[in-house]
């Protein structure tokens, strides 16, 4: 006797690494007969019929697969039946992110009576995990090298004790709402030493983060950002240790504004306008224009070095308001647009490639996954030149494909990526910003796949986009696999009557897919299997 | 047939759990006897607990929670010994036996004798009462003194017990007469039986049996004496699916010739006598243990396990080996022990030796070194296994792993049922949950009844979600103000106001609360009030608010005890049908007063405690939540705030829910009212309200959330906002089906008028400051009622500025209600003209409202550009630009003007 069993093979192929991403696992029912006969004889108490038995003996199994993560011998005669099985939640593994706010600057669990009892309705929702962001500001506020995780201990251990899992960010930013600052020491540092931040063309400054210009600078106390962040991360593993890999499955590594790898060039947008601007280029501090002159001599064009480009537009500006970014005869493809461009988006990469091996190699032994997080800067994307994406840092344009190479950055250092904007949809963006998250996500994943390398997603809209959840459900079982999807962010809005019934249907949406599944037929042999075992199914009867 | 089913309770080495061994006491709880069926499906909704388990842990909790150590007589060597365990063997076992019930003549014609009897060995205990000629309702009464047999105990008002002993030496039925006199005017006798040792109950087809001793008695069910399937329930709160059930087909014929005999008629008082007997089943513990050790044998590198038990008989040790945490079965290469066959080539099976003059056997088993854990299941004949929690035993075998965690982590799994039906703290509670979903998300089944299983399960779940989601909420948005301001003020809009909602009513409502605190007191306000209709009406009412109809402890009627029962103080339910045709009559909907958060008791529980409940909805304290340590509850948390003069009712339970929507539907239709005013809804989540609302589909419906204004050192603040958004938030929790009292308006006022502090009332943005401001189609409006005004006069509003309440709330959007006092007062011409300068004007609930002063002395508004109006004995005259405003009422400190 031969039975196929499968679960849901593509989405435990891709969390165990395992080199065929497409194919089907399966086995030969006695290459297996031992779990089953094991998960029988558990859930012998639930006996009343055999085929729950069998769903549980799948389920089981795979899950044991993928922990061991041995590669199964494939079958030839029990393909196909798995093919036609839909995606269930299983293979999307849902997060849900606590309040940036969760731990305060004085280390103390803020509202933990109100995350507690969150936690545990999504534990009974059925949710992997949740994802906490820690904070450089507050775990390292004090001094260099001074560090308390007293409050994102207890946060953990809550986690844990619910049964959920953590997936943590690092956060090397500053928050204006709520408010996080940077470490006192480091804002010190930048009272003195304004070029440690970054600065647009009219010298004004942004303080949420270091600028990535300093990175292997000795700016802090003699320390460069980089060495700092490795002693944290250092420090976080060690306090973090016995919950990593067991709780702590994933960690994603600051990279910027926002925990994103970008410039920031869109710090300062007009509010009154509903149309995003362009942003602006980020690189006239100091230590930025330093690197561009290196540059710049290097190409033999010393004067390109002297500033950033003179054309461009200010930050709530459209693209055509000066020449830089003109749809037609914009510098952006002048050899000295090309020159800058791809300096600037180079840096970026290699401030990520940066940062992301140092996660790597820091975080490389503890089983967890190490993600970095690409912002989807959808405005202007359906112009020639992408002005908002470029002057974030990212060289895509009609002409280029900018994301590739930051693909190819992540694949190396083994991360995966976490997209934001998995909520947004076209027909909802205003027409004059000639936006389009859809394609962006497309193309962005588009690059990945090529690279290999796995995508995680999150929603972008806090007060949730119209029609998010349907386009976050598009995104989650379409042709592409996210490995894992985390749902920003718990708080007061979250559990609102308004919004968490629709976030509990859709929850339970995904749930629904796996429970009309076509898996009713497969039964028959493994009440066989039951039978050789029934001498451990004692039902309790009454007389 | 004997099915035992084996439950060994914990292992002992679980010494992690220890909540677990907590709440196992709770179960020792005795059962009510006023358990009903209706309670029941909520009974399975808690994930099936089990009726066996119950008892085996009120039977022995002692014994099963503490390792019976003194069980070591092995020749182990303490030394080498690194892992010794006793484990407790439990099983039920049924025993089948009689009962009895008999009616025969005494003495005399007058006197008459029922017995009652069991041929099941144990302490028997008979529970019961009588009921009186004229009762009706299934509550019991004490039986008179002389009926009562010697032994007798009294429990509580409402019953007696009595054991069955056995009458002379070698009866086999323990029994017990009850002699009583047919003259008295008891018309049925009730009882249960009741087992001392187990604390089960059995009753008759779900009911209290019930011997009918006059003939007009209703045959409900459970009377004796009708051709019946007789069920058990032992354990009132057994599992339905479990239940023991018995087709008693054999002696359906004595049953039919007894059901007729057996009814008195009710003028000769004919009694006839019957013998009827029934079967019973009872289940019985039977507690062993098997102690298992285990040593290295230094000399041969092998690992000895010694298995010995109390057990008796032939028992065979059906077991196997393991290499890792797995616990995958392997057989071990021989030798094997004496007396062991292989079983089919996947476990071994040795029979136990018995031991030396002593009661038990035991076996020494030899194993290789290699192997990590040694697993058994007992067998004691073809149908009786003994495992542990539903699990093979498992021994670790090395020394590293003696404290086998996975083991004992899967052991809890099959707990968790049990665990979570008992519970008494919310987060235990839902820890259990948390281990049942497990199952219930990752595994569906697909098979149908296992669907409709997970499906309940399912219902519980997200109920548990949605409190905990509330919770959360409650607590986030007070730590992170939210404001709700632009999403409501974007909701008045995107709303045609035509469209009729409970929350607004068509939105052009004016309410009249229809009583005050004395009304009860003629005994006959339903009448008072009906002749008043007309000329309510005519006055441009268009709703009636009515007090409360339940029958109630307090005359006024806020202490609700049988929800069914429409006897108040204010006339009886015809009275009332009559007073709502009236103002049906005259084209206003009428207001139910609905008391949803608490309802008094009509027993104690055996604490002396007041939480059952009789009448049609005879609820046990399960209905009650748990948190109010004055009523005991065992229901869960409270959503809300707590009332405490009353048993609060935990809205979380299903039962409760659908009592409550079918109650409301029935006063819907049986009485025809339109619409609801929600007493105290701060007692509960007001997602619960929204659930009654939409099973109810009210016209329109308003909510009393009334708590503190904030004031700073004893003066009022001018910022309400936190007070409002209480209230928003609670009418948000009920989806905006319903309005709410706009408690903070009131406040604001008395400030206002009181001190002559107008500024008040407008807020930063230049807005009303009270609920009105921020969401005004949900406000209702008022500036007194029966709580606050009349007698009672809580929070009276200001004495003499009441036309200035109204000529605000009057011309202002919102709801307002008006109430009754004040219309049938000298105010009645003023509140008269403002009514119609509102009704002339079109003002409704979300009205345009422009303040356009705000001073210390003097407030201005201009409302919808129609209506503008002034308070206070500050100068303001309405603009004389494009408008030309007319002059229409003016009172003590206001003056309302109309647009020409």
């Amino acid at each position: 006797m031969e039975v196929s069993l499968m679960g849901n093979s593509q989405a435990n192929v891709v969390k165990t690494g395992l080199p065929y991403r497409d194919s089907r696992v399966c086995c030969s029912y006695k290459n297996k007969i031992d779990d089953k006969v094991l998960f029988v004889n558990r859930v012998s108490f639930l006996g009343q019929n055999r085929s729950a038995n069998l769903r549980k003996a799948q389920l089981r199994f795979c899950t044991k697969a993928s922990v061991q993560s041995q590669p199964l011998p494939s079958d030839r005669d029990s393909g196909p039946l798995s093919s036609a099985r839909p995606k269930s939640l299983d293979a999307v593994r849902l997060f849900v992110g606590l309040p940036l706010d969760t731990v305060s600057d004085a280390n103390t669990v803020n509202h933990a009576k109100a995350i507690a009892a969150g936690l545990k309705a999504l534990k009974l929702l059925g949710v992997e995990g949740v994802e906490l962001p820690v904070w450089w500001g507050v775990a390292e506020k004090e001094a260099m090298g001074k560090y308390n995780w007293s409050g994102y201990l207890a946060v953990a251990e809550m986690v844990e004790k619910i049964g959920l899992k953590l997936h943590v960010s690092l956060c090397f930013h500053a928050l204006k709402q709520p408010k996080i600052p940077l470490p006192d020491w480091v804002s010190q540092i930048g009272e003195s030493q304004s070029s440690i931040f970054y600065t647009d063309q009219s010298g004004q400054q942004f303080k949420g983060c270091l600028s990535l210009a300093v990175d292997d600078l000795p700016v802090l106390h003699g320390k460069t950002p980089i060495q700092v962040y490795q002693e944290f991360c250092e420090s976080f593993k060690s306090s973090f240790k016995p919950f990593m890999g067991t709780t702590i499955t994933g960690i994603s590594m600051g990279l910027g504004p926002d925990g994103e790898l970008r410039y920031p060039s869109h710090h300062r947008l007009a509010k009154s306008s509903k149309i995003p601007g362009v942003g602006e280029f980020q690189c006239c501090d100091r230590n930025m224009l330093n690197l561009l002159q290196q540059h710049a001599e290097a190409n033999g064009n010393p004067l390109w070095g002297l500033r950033g480009p003179h054309d461009a537009p200010s930050y709530d500006e459209s693209p055509n308001s000066n020449s830089f970014f003109k749809d037609n005869g914009g510098s952006w493809e002048s050899p000295y647009g090309d020159f800058f461009l791809s300096w600037y988006s180079s840096q970026l990469i290699s401030h990520g490639n940066c940062l992301l091996s140092l996660a790597s190699s820091t975080f490389g032994e503890t089983g967890v996954s190490i993600y970095g997080k690409i912002p989807l800067i959808h405005s202007w994307y359906k112009t020639r030149s992408h002005p908002s994406e470029l002057t974030a840092g990212f060289y895509n344009t009609a002409k280029r494909d900018g994301y590739a190479a930051v693909a190819e950055m992540f694949a190396k250092n083994s991360c995966k990526m976490i997209l934001p904007g998995m909520d947004l949809s076209d027909e909802h963006q205003p027409r004059e910003s000639f936006s389009s998250p859809e394609s962006l996500l497309a193309q962005i994943r588009t690059a990945c796949n090529k690279h290999g390398v796995e995508v995680s997603g999150q929603n972008s809209s806090v007060t949730g986009a119209p029609g998010g959840f349907e386009q976050m459900k598009k995104n989650l079982f379409g042709e592409n696999v996210v490995d894992l999807f985390t749902y920003q962010r718990m708080g007061a809005y979250f559990f609102s009557p308004e919004h968490f019934p629709s976030f509990t249907k859709f929850v339970r949406n995904l749930n629904q897919l796996e429970l009309h599944g076509d898996d009713l037929p497969v039964e028959e042999e493994v009440t066989e299997s039951v039978h050789t075992n029934a001498n451990m199914n004692i039902q309790v009867q009454a007389a | 047939m004997s099915t035992v089913t084996i439950r060994p309770l914990l292992p002992s080495y679980r010494r992690a759990n220890l909540n677990f061994r907590d709440r196992t006491n709770i179960l020792l709880k005795p059962n009510y006897i006023n358990y009903s069926i209706k309670s029941a499906p909520n009974a399975r909704r808690f994930c099936s607990f089990k009726k066996l388990q119950k008892i085996t842990v009120s039977s022995s909790t002692s014994t099963s929670t503490s390792p019976a150590t003194s069980t070591d007589t092995t020749p182990v060597r303490p030394g080498d010994v690194f892992f010794k365990e006793t484990f407790p063997l439990k099983r039920t076992h049924a025993v089948e036996g009689k009962m009895f019930v008999r009616l025969q003549k005494g003495k005399d014609e007058k006197n008459w004798q029922l017995s009652v009897g069991c041929n099941i060995p144990g302490k028997w205990i008979l529970h019961w009462g009588v009921s009186f000629v004229g009762d009706n309702g299934s509550e019991w009464d004490q039986p008179p003194k002389k009926m009562r047999p010697p032994g007798s105990v009294s429990i509580k008002d409402y019953a007696i017990e009595t054991p069955l002993k056995k009458l002379a030496e070698g009866d086999v039925f323990d029994q017990v007469n009850i002699d009583f006199d047919t003259r008295s005017d008891i018309a049925a006798i009730n009882f249960v039986l009741k087992d001392e040792e187990t604390g089960a109950w059995y009753q008759h087809r779900g009911r209290d049996f019930k011997v009918p001793l006059v003939d007009y008695l209703q045959h409900d069910g459970n009377v004796i004496g009708t051709k019946s399937t007789f069920g058990l329930w032992p354990g009132a709160l057994g599992q339905l699916s479990k239940m023991i059930l018995k087709a008693d087909t054999s002696q359906s014929g004595i049953q039919d010739s007894s059901s007729e005999s057996c009814e008195l008629k009710q003028e000769n008082k004919h009694l006839e006598g019957f013998y009827e007997e029934l079967p019973i089943v009872k289940e019985i513990i039977i507690e062993n243990t098997v102690s298992v050790s285990v040593r290295k044998c230094p000399e041969t590198a092998k690992t000895l396990l010694n298995l010995e038990t109390d057990l008796t008989g032939d028992v065979v040790v059906h077991w196997g080996v393991c290499r890792d945490d797995s616990k995958n079965w392997e057989i071990p290469a021989e030798p094997y022990p004496p007396e062991t066959i292989v079983f089919k080539n996947k476990a071994l099976r040795t029979l136990l030796q018995p031991k030396e003059g002593g009661k038990g056997c035991s076996r020494l088993f030899t194993v290789d070194e290699e192997f990590a854990g040694f697993l058994f299941v007992l067998k004691l004949n073809e149908n009786t296994w003994l495992k542990c929690m539903e699990n093979d035993f498992y021994i670790p075998l090395t020394s590293s792993s003696c404290l086998p965690a996975e083991s004992v982590q899967e052991m809890l799994i099959p707990g968790k049922a049990e665990e979570a039906t008992q519970e008494v703290s919310q987060t235990a509670y839902t820890a259990g949950i948390i281990k049942e979903i497990r199952n219930l998300v990752s595994d569906f089944s697909s098979d149908i009844s296992r669907k409709t299983k997970s499906k309940e399960a399912q219902k519980s779940i997200l109920l548990e979600i949605e409190k905990l989601a509330a919770e959360a909420y409650s607590i986030f948005r007070t730590t992170a103000p939210t404001f709700f301001e632009e999403a409501a003020v974007e909701l008045e809009e995107s709303k045609p106001p035509a469209k009729i909602s409970p929350g607004t009513g068509t939105g052009f409502e004016i309410l009249c609360q229809g009583f005050n605190w004395e009304s009860h007191k003629s005994g006959r306000w339903y009448m008072e009030l009906k002749e008043k209709a007309t000329e309510l009406s005519s006055l441009g009412f268009s709703v009636i608010w009515l007090p409360p109809p339940t029958e109630s402890v307090s005359p006024e009627g806020y202490m609700p005890r049988d929800l069914y029962n429409l006897s108040s103080r204010y006339g009886n339910i015809d009275e009332l049908k009559d007073v709502v045709n009236k103002f049906h009559d005259v084209g206003m909907k009428i207001l139910g007063d609905v008391v949803l958060n608490h309802r008094c008791a009509h027993y104690q529980n055996q604490n002396g405690v007041w939480n059952i409940f009789g009448g049609r909805l005879n609820w046990d304290d399960r209905a009650v939540v748990a948190d109010d340590p004055h009523f005991q509850g065992r229901g869960n948390k409270s959503s809300g705030d707590n009332f405490h003069a009353a048993p609060n009712i935990d809205h979380s339970q299903d039962f409760v829910r659908k009592d409550i929507k079918e109650w409301l539907c029935w006063l819907r239709n049986e009485i025809g009212y339109d619409g609801w005013r929600l007493d105290f809804v701060r007692g509960f989540w007001g997602g619960y309200v929204k659930d009654y609302l939409e099973a109810t589909e009210p016209y329109f419906a308003v909510g009393e959330y009334w708590d503190s204004l904030s004031y700073t050192y004893g003066e009022m603040d001018h910022n309400q906002d936190a007070h409002r958004q209480r209230i928003i938030d609670w009418i948000n929790a009920a989806s905006g089906t319903a309005g709410a009292f706009d408690v903070t308006t009131k406040g604001i006022l008395h400030s206002a008028l009181d001190r002559c502090e107008y500024w008040r009332l407008s807020d930063e943005k230049g807005k009303p400051p009270g609920v009105v401001g921020w969401w005004p189609s949900r406000a209702v409006t008022f500036i007194e009622n029966h709580d606050t005004g009349s007698t009672q006069g809580h929070w009276r509003f200001p004495g003499g500025r009441e036309m200035q309440g109204y000529a605000y709330i009057l011309t202002h959007p919102g709801t307002p209600s008006v109430f009754y006092d004040h219309i049938f007062s000298h105010y009645r011409q003023e509140i008269e003209a403002l009514l119609s300068v509102r009704k002339r004007n079109k003002i409704h609930c979300r009205s345009r409202v422009e303040i356009v002063k705000a001073e210390r002395d003097v407030y201005a508004a201009i409302i919808d550009e129609k209506v503008a109006m002034k308070l206070g004995p500050g100068h303001y005259e309405p603009p004389s630009g494009s408008q030309n405003w007319s002059f229409v009422t003016e009172g003590r400190d206001y003056k309302v003007w109309e647009a020409a």
